[in-house]
């Protein structure tokens, strides 16, 4: 290097000094020849001055020339870095230490310094960068940025994967494009922002990618301006796992409290189900449901919930975009979409002695799987016929130990594969909707229970309230019965007395006898009245003993011969030969069939038929009057048992009343209707040890 | 000689319907108005037969019976109550009837004849 510095040095000190060299040379030569040329000495002179000069200009002017060159050259490139962004510029060197060096050294320089500058603020920016980058993944929220047209300026990262979307394909294409549907929702948002330029909040918020993603989601519209245009940007945030979480526990309280408030088996499945196919619940297109029958042997298909068509799949996830309840608490209970699908399942009888896929998630209590119902064979034609898919899970309903029955899902509409994770939910799900079965079971056995105690409280009620009549008529019949024989006895006594004085007195004695007669015969009446109430609260003792029921009846229709045959009534006598004895006081059963009949006398027109059945049952012996009368003009007929209830002008209604407390002490029952051919029936039954 | 039959029972007019009712039949009758008064009375007379009412102030019937018969077990007493419950107290099995009050006394005259007849012979 230094060699070739000093080659060139040389080189161009030789070049500029040349011009020198060659005029010394000259003016040497000249003064030796100063004798010839003496005349014309100063031409000579002037002359080779004035080459001189003229070469010194030359040669001054090619050097500069050449320096210049290269200055230029230097100044361009660094321009030319300069222009790259790079501000301290490589590979430049500046030689000489004239002002345009020093000028060029300065900007060297300064290109450093610019450099260094650059770099810190591009660190930052980079840091910035970096950060925004951070924040930007770190939040869960999907970013759509969009122009006047619909059409996608920008979409993040999380959105592209979430739809499954070319995050380099985005760009340009319409909402339309990416969402299977715009929902009427979002769709009214994104104009109502473009209208009024505020921000729209749309929540939950059912979206279905053309990929058939489907999410539930609050999304954010807002304006943004970008250079001066218009933009729309959706900020959508995932809120389909927190939904399923909530919706989940208010499904659980919507089932119990549906289970208590009505008692329609019905709608707890309708609400299972639902809970199973909703967007925000489970998310699966369809649901059924079978329960094993009360006979254990036949799965019989209960409740089905899901569209029928895609068209009404569609219809379905666009109105059901929140969380609206989903048991409707009104009555009109009612099944708007999938009706064919539920016809199908309510008609399924599948015997447990099949072997179908059904059957075997029922018996091994395990979840089943089908990927390919129609080249699976295990499925059972059945199945395949009813379900008509692909692909769908089983899942057994397990409450303590039983399998109970069981739930099938499919996706049949959005064909999105049925995941792991969802079966597992499903699981989940399907335990607690054992238990709310199996609660709902135990509710209505519980029910039955309550109802059955009410009906014994009801009769100790009744028999409370009997006592406490009882108590206050036997005590009034005692407080009246007392004055009553005494004017009884007197009248009798008044009567008999004008009988002697009659054949003297006549008239007037007459008169008196017959008064006296009124008196002595209404006050045996009232004695009578007073006779059959204390007869009815009186605490009976029986003397009960083995006896035929049928005596009994030959007895009393044998004593009542003469009122038949007064009424023209005719008796029939329908006797079940092989009657059982029961334990019973002949003479209180007797005082039960004389009143029955004689009751049924008082109710049948002359001509009238009163027909008396003897039948043997299962531990029990049954007799049955029935009569062609009138029948029980009342809407609950057993109300003639009441004590005081009458519809005769003379009786005290305390008949029947006897009646039915004679019938309980044996452990009876008894009770009346209306024929449907007129008049009443009478059913006793007695228990039979 | 007439059978002498004590009447006990409180209420004047009954008392005097039973006398007079009796008398007709041909009895001796003699009226007591009260239970107390009823056993004196069988303390210091002889009669063939008590008609025994059960309610009654001071000394009721059935106290009255225990009475009587402990000092005279052969005394036959008829009870004549308008209530038929004392049927149920075992004190009312040692007389020798039971009859419901009525205002027809032919039930009372039949029991005091069948029981003074049987006696008799």
């Amino acid at each position: 290097m230094l060699k070739k510095i000093s080659k060139f040095l040389s080189v161009a000190l030789f070049i500029f000094h040349l011009p020198d060299v060659l005029l010394a040379v000259y003016f040497f030569i000249l003064f030796r020849e100063r004798s010839r040329i003496a005349d014309h000495g100063i031409l000579y002179v002037v002359a080779g001055l004035g080459v001189y000069f003229l070469v010194r200009i030359v040669v001054l002017s090619a050097g500069g020339n050449f320096f210049y060159t290269r200055r230029v050259r230097v100044i361009r490139e660094i321009i030319e870095q300069f222009k790259k962004g790079r501000f301290a510029p490589q590979g430049v060197d500046i030689v000489g230490d004239d002002g345009l060096a020093t000028v060029l050294k300065e900007l060297v320089m300064v290109g450093r310094h610019l450099d260094n500058l650059v770099s810190t603020q591009r660190d930052e920016i980079d840091k910035f960068h970096e950060l925004y980058q951070n924040i930007v993944f770190s939040i869960s929220s999907y970013f759509v940025v969009m122009d006047d047209e619909n059409a996608i300026v920008f979409a993040n990262e999380g959105f592209c994967k979430k739809f499954q979307l070319d995050v380099d394909d985005i760009a340009g294409r319409g909402i339309e494009e990416i969402f299977y549907f715009v929902n009427a929702r979002l769709k009214g948002g994104i104009d109502k922002v473009k209208k009024e330029g505020s921000s729209v909040i749309l929540e939950k918020t059912h979206l279905l990618s053309v990929n058939k993603v489907s999410i539930i989601a609050d999304i954010k519209i807002s304006n943004i301006l970008i250079q001066g245009r218009r933009q729309i940007i959706l900020i959508i945030d995932d809120v389909t796992n927190k939904l399923r979480k909530d919706y989940q526990i208010s499904l659980m309280s919507q089932i119990s409290e549906s289970i208590q408030s009505d008692m329609e088996i019905e709608r707890v499945l309708y609400t299972i189900l639902t809970g199973v196919t909703s967007g925000s619940g489970l998310g699966f297109n369809r649901a059924m449901l079978f329960l094993v029958g009360e006979d254990t042997k036949t799965l019989e298909g209960k409740m089905a919930v899901g569209p029928d068509s895609f068209e009404e799949a569609i219809e379905i996830w666009s109105a059901t975009t929140s969380m609206t309840p989903v048991v409707q608490k009104d009555d009109s209970f009612a099944i708007e979409s999938g009706k064919e699908l539920l016809k199908g399942v309510l008609k399924a009888r599948l015997s447990l002695d099949d072997d179908n896929v059904l059957v075997r998630a029922l018996m091994k209590k395990t979840f089943i799987h089908v990927h390919d119902a129609f080249v699976d064979e295990s499925v059972g034609d059945e199945i395949r016929e009813l379900v008509d898919v692909k692909e769908f899970v089983v899942v057994p309903i397990v409450a303590i130990n039983r399998s109970i029955g069981v739930i099938v899902v499919d996706n049949k509409f959005n064909q999105v594969p049925i995941g792991n994770d969802s079966i597992e939910l499903l699981t989940i799900f399907s335990s607690q909707a054992a238990l709310s079965i199996e609660s709902f079971n135990s509710l209505v056995a519980v029910k039955k229970e309550m109802d059955n105690i009410s009906r014994k409280q009801d009769a100790i009620v009744e028999s409370e309230k009997m006592a406490a009549v009882g108590r206050i008529a036997a005590h009034i019949a005692h407080e009246i019965r007392n004055p009553l024989v005494t004017m009884g006895g007197y009248a009798r006594r008044i009567v008999q007395q004008s009988k002697t004085l009659s054949k003297e007195s006549g008239k007037t004695a007459v008169n008196i006898s017959k008064a006296g007669s009124i008196i002595m015969k209404e006050s045996e009446r009232l004695e009578k009245i007073l006779s059959n109430v204390m007869d009815f609260t009186r605490p009976s003792k029986y003397i009960k003993e083995f006896s035929s029921i049928n005596d009994v009846i030959s007895d009393t229709v044998d004593l009542l011969k003469n009122l038949f045959l007064e009424k023209k009534i005719q008796v029939q006598f329908d006797a079940d030969g092989d009657l059982p004895l029961v334990k019973s006081d002949f003479n209180q059963i007797k005082q039960v069939v004389l009143n029955l009949i004689q009751n049924s006398i008082d109710a049948t027109p002359t001509g009238g038929i009163i027909r008396v059945t003897t039948r043997a049952e299962e531990e029990r012996v049954v007799l049955m009057v029935e009569d062609s009368g009138t029948g029980i003009d009342e809407e609950d007929p057993n109300v003639v048992f009441e004590p005081f209830f009458t519809t005769k002008v003379t009786g005290v209604g305390l008949g029947l009343a006897n009646v039915k407390k004679i019938i309980k002490d044996h452990n009876g029952t008894i009770e009346v209707a209306n024929r449907e051919v007129g008049g009443a029936v009478f059913t006793v039954m007695f228990p039979v040890p | 000689m007439a059978d002498k039959i004590l009447i006990v029972e409180d209420e004047q007019h009954q008392r005097e319907l039973y006398a007079m009712e009796l008398e007709d039949e041909g009895y001796d009758v003699d009226q007591a108005s009260n239970g107390k008064e009823g056993v004196d009375k069988v303390k210091n007379n002889k009669y063939d037969l008590v008609v025994m009412d059960i309610r009654m102030p001071e000394m009721d019937g059935i106290e009255a019976l225990g009475k009587i018969l402990s000092r005279d077990k052969k005394i036959p007493i008829v009870i004549y109550t308008a209530y038929s419950n004392y049927k149920s107290n075992f004190m009312t099995w040692t007389a020798d009837a039971y009859v419901t009050k009525s205002s027809n006394l032919d039930e009372l005259k039949g029991k005091i004849k069948e029981i003074l007849t049987s006696r008799a012979s």
